[in-house]
């Protein structure tokens, strides 16, 4: 499956911004499932400097200096993603074949194992997701009975979170916590993603925050519209002797073909798509634009 | 004569000065017999002396919230601590050892993470902890010394041993004022040293120094050094500003800073200079707001980038905190093994670290007589007393510690050695912690024969810190011989007090500090000339006065564009509610109390460029105009008579602050000027523009002289009553008397040409056009056909006034433009 993508993030300032420092995060990975066929990033007003690296995850950054005056920043990505969908339909086959239960995970996530160095990042709480309460620990624990498949019990989460919790956008923003998102049972993707990641620390299972796009098609015989789509994201769980399994409780999937890795982090603010800092006293706006179309 | 130690008795198993038997030990022999033969008068006028001399020095720390305000004295304890050179030996050893061990764990945990892959050192306590800097990893270069300076909190436990209580990796506090307590026990305490050969502190501070140069790239031949402080109200700033000046580095905050392209620069008012090493008082992840915390105001975006491109070179390192670890205690002997095939040479304090199954229940079943401390310091409260905490807080803390075990560690209470300091009753013993500081020397490091000694402010308190009251002692190394004298090598004398390397933001705030001044003052006096004249109400005619009155009234609203105002027909009637609220409410943007507040900014960022008299008149005015302010219900007459003291206190103010500026001066004029003409032109405007009837004109014109101080001038000169025409020439066309708005306009000219981009230049820079045009168009006016009034309004002469208000406030902006913000360099 190849996709083209279109990614367009706008700041939109109060006051004329003559110097400002941005990150772009908007570079889709490469992972054994997903190849980068071509990439380019436009800027408008034009960066005086580019600054391309590797974050401490992996992620391709762009630091991006712009030092023409301006009232908006434009960053649009431009992406073309080739997706090994039988492969990955494989790895998912694997997964779900895998018999360690919920309490051989916990036992093997507790041993001091130089191989799970960089897995034990994802054990504990990050900015956004700084911990959960005792009912959302509670809320997961039913589904992770201790002899069952630790797989089949990710699975049930996903499900039941989306059973359970409604999407609904314009509730929560990025900065709601997730013990509100809990309360109300309602929110959108990233809610849900932090949701699920912290239930599973709370078990004591390193969860990582993963994002990227999904591609939606319009009502039959419908026309699809030039940016109808929106940046989306799920959780990833690491299951022993498997590796990082991707679920999408927003819509009760595994990602398969239909999803796009843009990134992955301990949870948003790892990941945010575009961030800035500009020495101005007003406010700033953000607008995203995004397409996501099937090349065949 | 009784001894001065009579009824001294050791508190705890050990005591410095005493033995078990109440002997002196020798190392302490000459002090003591010294101290007892001094007696305790003495020995108090010799406090008040040290008193003296650090008050006269400016040493002092903020306390948070403090009601006391910022700036409390800094105490030093008259008898020092002292440690037998021969035990220091040890005890240096044992700090080298440990910082060397702490430089390797750094560059090992931010690049190859043997310890971790290897077992030696347990993930969580490195992920767990919130100074693991993941921007900062692969970025700490291992093939040189990472940690360039290292501080250890050390206490003698029962053992009489020396133990390890803290780390401190990330940018260690203490040693401006161990350095300021040594000069002031040199001063105050000459005979002591008289009686004991101690080493001194000279051969560390110029280690300190070469460090500090060797740590540049040899990019430059005059490399820039700076000092990165939060600022004024952090609690050790006065550290910041002495050790900046004591070590030749240029004292500067974030935002003096700007990073572009994998570079740091300062911004100085010459314009932008590459900084080369980085000093940093600023905790790690407040460095960069684009990579690190996004709320950070402290630090500089493009800070990380820099650190990539090995551009700038910091001491210490991003990152550095991470070592800052209760958490790492349990593992050091492994780690020291692992590293340096050694033991660990000194003890640390018992430490059972939570992340451990075996350990977490040691700590919870003894939670009431461990000290339980978080890993890292993190937000809220890290440190819990086991037997302070009452059966709920414990409870609490128990649920805390199962939910993250790893965030933990519980350590055992010790009761550390006492040592006797001179309290209000006598000599008393008081519980002492030690702050040791080492510096990376080119071979190993090299540690400081001496240190900061903090006292507990009472004989069993537990807490010793700065923040927490008590006080401080200078720490002696006795005993041998080989004592020189104190040979310090002075840094490059530092380039700072030249006008092009005054940083952009002490610029910055030199400029309004002028405007904000001079704004103070001249609403002051307008306030109390609208006072004055609605408590004379009924003094003449009512209908002319009160015609005359309104327009006073209008002139404030407008001076201090604390609109509506009086512009609100209503408000008129409610006139001294108003003018009492133009002039207390510092919620109201432009009222005196707003005014009042900006610059008090101002006057905290240029504050180490002041006498300490003038921080003193400007405490006094502070607190006193707050005090007049606060007052409910006062009348009209004290109000009067507060703005009429605070007006003296801000005559004074500016008079030592006019002597003690010395480059920066210029500035400070500069916004001075620009203020005195945007306020006349503002009360020409609203008092010289509308057309009156002429009674009521005579009042106006009279106000508007009294306002300005120049009624006085107007009768000598003119002779005559009051006519607009004249009061017009005096006050913006008489280019001979010094407060017209051309004497003004002609002076910031002058001034302006004395700035970097101005002198030698061939043209006008775009700030001086501005100018220049205003003074032109007002040289140029004459002719009263101008002042006929169209209606009410005499809108020729007012439309020129407005385009000359807007042309000075066209010349500030430039001004901030070329020398404040330098974006576009």
């Amino acid at each position: 499956m190849t996709y083209q993508i279109y990614h367009k993030s706008t700041f939109y300032y109060q006051q004329l911004v003559t110097f400002s420092h941005n990150l772009a995060r908007l570079k889709p990975r490469e992972t054994p499932f997903q190849k980068l066929a071509s990439w380019r990033l436009e800027v408008a007003p034009e960066a005086a400097m580019r600054e391309c690296f590797d974050d401490y995850f992996g992620n391709a950054i762009t630091h991006l200096l712009v030092r023409e005056a301006h009232t908006a920043l434009e960053v649009t990505a431009h992406s073309q993603v080739t997706i090994d969908s039988s492969a990955l339909q494989a790895y998912y086959d694997t997964a779900r074949a895998h018999p360690l239960s919920v309490a051989e995970a916990l036992t093997r996530l507790g041993v001091n194992d130089p191989a799970l160095i960089d897995i034990k990042q994802y054990l504990f709480p990050s900015v956004m997701v700084p911990g959960a309460g005792e009912a959302i620990r509670l809320f997961a624990l039913e589904s992770f009975i201790s002899q069952r498949p630790l797989f089949e019990a990710a699975m049930e989460l996903m499900e039941r979170i989306f059973e359970e919790f409604t999407f609904e956008s314009g509730f929560s923003d990025i900065s709601t916590p997730v013990e509100e998102v809990f309360e109300a049972r309602k929110g959108v993707c990233q809610d849900f993603a932090h949701l699920a990641i912290a239930a599973l620390r709370a078990l004591g299972f390193a969860a990582r925050y993963v994002s990227g796009y999904i591609e939606t098609t319009p009502p039959e015989g419908e026309e699809k519209l030039f940016g109808a789509d929106a940046s989306h994201a799920w959780f990833s769980l690491y299951i022993p002797d498997v590796g990082w399994v991707d679920f999408d409780p927003t819509n009760n999937l595994l990602p398969l073909e239909k999803h796009i890795v843009l990134g992955w982090g301990r949870d948003y603010a790892d990941v945010a798509p575009l961030q800035g800092v500009v020495r101005s006293s007003g406010e700033s706006s953000v607008g995203v634009m995004v397409d996501v179309r099937s090349l065949e | 004569m009784a001894s001065l130690f009579e009824g001294y008795e050791a508190l705890s198993r050990y005591d410095e000065m005493f033995d078990a038997a109440h002997q002196v030990r020798s190392h302490w022999q000459g002090v003591h017999r010294l101290l007892d033969s001094l007696g305790s008068e003495a020995l108090r006028a010799r406090q008040s002396d040290i008193d003296w001399r650090l008050e006269e020095n400016g040493v002092t720390y903020n306390v948070y919230n403090d009601p006391e305000g910022l700036n409390r004295p800094w105490r030093l304890d008259p008898i020092p601590f002292i440690i037998d050179a021969d035990e220091w030996r040890g005890i240096e050893a044992g700090l080298k050892q440990r910082a060397l061990l702490l430089d390797l764990l750094l560059k090992d945990l931010y690049g190859a993470q043997r310890v971790l892959k290897e077992g030696v050192v347990p993930p969580e306590v490195i992920f767990g902890h919130s100074g693991f800097i993941r921007s900062a990893f692969g970025h700490i270069d291992s093939s040189v010394a990472a940690l360039r300076i290292y501080a250890a909190d050390m206490a003698r436990g029962p053992d009489g041993k020396m133990w390890i209580i803290n780390d401190r990796t990330q940018a260690p506090s203490g040693l401006g004022y161990a350095i300021e307590n040594r000069l002031a026990m040199n001063g105050a305490m000459a005979e002591l040293l008289g009686e004991v050969h101690i080493h001194r502190i000279s051969g560390f501070l110029n280690a300190f120094g070469t460090m500090l140069r060797d740590l540049a790239p040899s990019r430059s031949d005059n490399p820039l050094h700076v000092l990165l402080s939060p600022g004024p109200y952090n609690e050790t700033y006065f550290e910041h500003a002495y050790l900046s000046s004591f070590l030749g580095l240029t004292l500067v905050q974030g935002q003096d800073l700007l990073g572009k392209d994998g570079k740091i620069y300062l911004r100085s008012l010459g314009g932008l200079r590459r900084v080369d090493t980085m000093l940093r008082r600023v905790d790690d992840s407040f460095c960069d707001p684009l990579e690190l915390r996004s709320d950070s105001r402290l630090g500089v975006a493009g800070l990380m980038h820099a650190v990539r491109e090995r551009s700038i070179a910091m001491a210490n390192p991003i990152g550095s905190g991470l070592l800052e670890n209760a958490g790492l205690n349990p593992f050091m002997g492994a780690t020291a093994k692992f590293f340096l095939g050694e033991e660990l040479l000194l003890p640390q304090i018992a430490t059972w670290w939570c992340g451990q199954r075996k350990e977490r229940d040691f700590v919870l079943e003894n939670l009431s007589t461990l000290i339980i401390k978080r890993i890292d310091r993190g937000e809220g409260k890290h440190t819990f007393i086991g037997a302070q905490l009452s059966q709920a807080e414990r409870l609490q803390l128990r649920a805390m510690i199962l939910e993250h075990p790893y965030r933990y560690t519980g350590q055992e209470q010790v009761t550390f050695s006492t040592t006797p300091a001179l309290g209000e009753g006598g000599i008393v013993p008081r519980k002492a912690i030690i702050r040791s500081f080492g510096v990376r020397a080119e071979e190993g490091y090299a540690i400081m024969p001496g240190g900061l000694v903090r006292v507990g402010s009472q004989t069993d308190s537990l807490i010793v810190s700065g923040q927490s009251g008590g006080g401080s002692k200078d720490l002696w190394i006795a005993g041998t011989s080989e004592s020189t004298q104190e040979h310090y090598i002075p840094p490059i004398v530092s380039t700072a007090d030249h006008l092009e390397h005054i940083p952009s933001l002490r610029a910055e705030n030199l400029f309004w500090l002028g405007r904000y001044l001079t704004r103070s003052i001249i609403t002051a006096r307008m306030i109390r000339t609208a006072l004055k004249l609605s408590a004379n109400l009924y003094r003449s005619e009512q209908r002319f006065s009160e015609n005359a009155q309104s327009a006073i009234n209008r002139a404030l609203t407008h001076l201090t564009m604390t609109y509506p105002g009086f512009l609100d027909p209503l408000t008129q009637r409610q006139s001294l509610g108003e003018i009492r609220s133009v002039a207390t409410d510092a919620r109201r943007l432009g009222s005196l109390a707003h005014t009042l507040t900006m610059l008090s900014n101002a006057n905290a960022g240029v504050k180490n460029l002041l006498t300490l008299e003038g921080w003193r008149i400007f405490d006094r005015l502070e607190r006193d105009f707050g005090l007049f302010s606060r007052a409910k219900n006062s009348s009209s007459r004290s109000l009067a008579n507060g703005l009429e003291q605070l007006v003296t206190q801000l005559m004074a103010y500016r008079q030592l602050i006019e002597e003690s500026l010395f480059e920066g001066l210029l500035l400070y004029r500069i916004g001075e000027r620009i203020e005195r003409g945007l306020l006349v032109v503002s009360k020409a405007r609203a008092l010289l523009c509308s057309a009156l009837e002429s009674q009521v004109q005579n009042e106006v014109l009279e106000n508007m002289l009294l306002s300005c101080e120049s009624l006085n001038a107007y009768r000598a000169h003119y002779k005559t009553v009051l006519r607009l025409e004249n009061v017009i020439e005096l006050m913006l066309l008489d280019i001979r008397f010094p407060k017209s708005l051309i004497y003004e306009l002609s002076e910031l000219q002058a001034l302006l040409q004395r700035l970097p981009k101005s002198r030698d230049a061939r043209y006008l820079s775009r700030y001086e056009e501005s100018v220049f045009a205003a003074f032109s168009k007002l040289r140029l006016y004459h002719g009263t056909k101008t002042l006929e009034a169209v209606g009410d309004v005499r809108m020729e002469f007012d439309a020129l006034l407005g385009e000359i208000g807007a042309l000075l406030a066209a010349c500030s902006n430039e001004l901030g433009k070329t020398y404040f913000a330098h974006y576009d360099e």
